[in-house]
């Protein structure tokens, strides 16, 4: 059977580049699943969880937002930021979300830094949620 | 003449000196290596990324994709951003850079106005000195420079371009050549000026002109893809420009070396002319007074 080639790669470095049976991504509207064959598209990633399933076994990254393109059985995955779920440190996270909703307090919604850190608060949340995910 | 006493201090010293700088130029040709590591390891997402608007907008054909970072304005107001090092003794590395923006002061005078900001501790010392008013120093970069701390600095300049404070934004910065050398680069940031040329499209893209998906929209996608691009381009600036600042430091410190190298050669010269000349001096004292005695 066809496999998908997934390249995961971030303004900092390539994260990975792999064969995989089946990938599940968090788009813009949701989690998407990609199996070869799939029809191109490009898409919007929210940060989340991304998920590669290879010969039933299963292996999860954090991704914080990007782009996705899909097409002739290739997975682009541009993202902000990647690390493998196994990897993160909870408790940073937990610090960084506490720390901008500290700093959102005085601040109103047309401030110029409040999407900033709203983005921040959603980023980390997303990816203690993804840490979980590792353990479940 | 000098003395032995003062060429042997004066010895010692130029060694010390040379000492130093070869530390200096090893050190160097270490956090150079870091540095190139850094720019290749950006290459595949700016590639891809490239690539992805390549085929957007090929894609598209006819229809115009728009966004604001895009469309160019009348311009009236400039943003400068200058790309230094924290650090001196690395040769022309930095008065390079300023020198270019201090010529893109004088070529632009036309302008309503033009706006400095620094990266860098040198650049902005060296326009305080002059009163220059300086807008923004986003000190600190070169302490944690991640794709993250260069994203918050392109997003304070896309959103003053957004506002209308200024038309248009350039940076002056060192490109990257070899290890060697350096060329000073002034580049439009903002707006961002290519979308990628149609021939860059990948087979992969073409292929699938008719019926590509967009998710959410194409106009949702465009509008994520416009600003990455412009932080990627600072970032890879910021990039290269501290491979730059390590390759000059290093081939100043390796020229500093071969002349202090040289400097310690002539001197033990020196030295060993008046070494011998004292002797002789001291033998014919010695050889007259045996004659007068006789």
């Amino acid at each position: 059977m066809a496999k998908l080639t997934v390249e995961i790669v971030t303004p900092e470095k390539r994260i990975l580049s792999v064969q995989a049976d089946e990938a599940i991504v968090p788009g813009g509207r949701g989690l998407f699943g990609v199996r070869p064959g799939h029809t191109p598209f490009l898409s919007l990633m929210e940060p989340g969880a991304l998920t590669l399933i290879e010969s039933g076994r299963r292996e999860s990254y954090f991704v914080a937002g990007g782009f996705v393109e899909v097409g002739n059985d290739k997975v682009l995955v541009l993202a902000d930021a990647a690390e493998p779920v196994t990897g993160i440190d909870v408790e940073g996270a937990r610090r960084r979300m506490a720390e901008a909703q500290e700093r959102m307090k005085g601040m109103s919604s047309e401030d110029a830094r409040f999407e900033l850190e709203q983005a921040t608060v959603r980023r980390e949340a997303a990816r203690i949620g993804a840490a979980n995910t590792a353990r479940a | 003449m000098a003395s032995l006493r003062d060429i042997r201090k004066r010895i010692r010293s130029v060694k010390n000196t040379r000492q130093i700088t070869k530390a200096m130029k090893m050190v160097s040709a270490a956090k150079l290596r870091k540095a190139q590591d850094g720019i290749l390891a950006a290459r595949p997402y700016a590639t891809m990324l490239d690539q992805i608007i390549a085929d957007l907008s090929a894609r598209a054909g006819d229809e115009s994709l728009s966004h604001p970072l895009l469309t160019a304005r009348p311009v009236k107001r400039v943003e400068l951003v200058l790309l230094t090092s924290d650090r001196g003794l690395a040769g022309g590395f930095n008065s390079n850079v300023i020198r270019r923006a201090n010529r893109f002061l004088y070529e632009n005078t036309n302008l309503e106005s033009i706006r400095l900001s620094t990266v860098g501790r040198k650049g902005n010392d060296f326009f305080r000195n002059r009163g220059q008013n300086i807008r923004k120093d986003f000190g600190g970069l070169y302490q944690r420079l991640n794709y993250r701390a260069a994203a918050d600095v392109a997003e304070e300049l896309v959103a003053s371009y957004l506002n209308g404070e200024v038309d248009a934004v350039h940076i002056v910065y060192n490109e990257f050549v070899t290890a060697i050398s350096q060329t000073v680069k002034v580049a439009q940031l903002l707006p961002l000026q290519t979308l990628g040329t149609p021939d860059q499209a990948s087979t992969a893209g073409s292929t699938s002109l008719v019926d590509f998906k967009y998710e959410p929209d194409r106009q949702s996608v465009l509008d994520r893809l416009v600003p990455q691009a412009v932080n990627i381009k600072l970032y890879r600036a910021l990039l290269e420009s501290v491979a730059s600042e390590h390759g000059a430091r290093m081939s100043a410190m390796e020229n500093a070396t071969s002349n202090a190298t040289d400097m310690i050669g002539n001197l033990t010269l020196t030295y060993n002319r008046t070494r011998q000349a004292v002797i002789t001096k001291e033998l014919m004292e010695i050889v007259s007074g045996a004659e007068a005695l006789k």
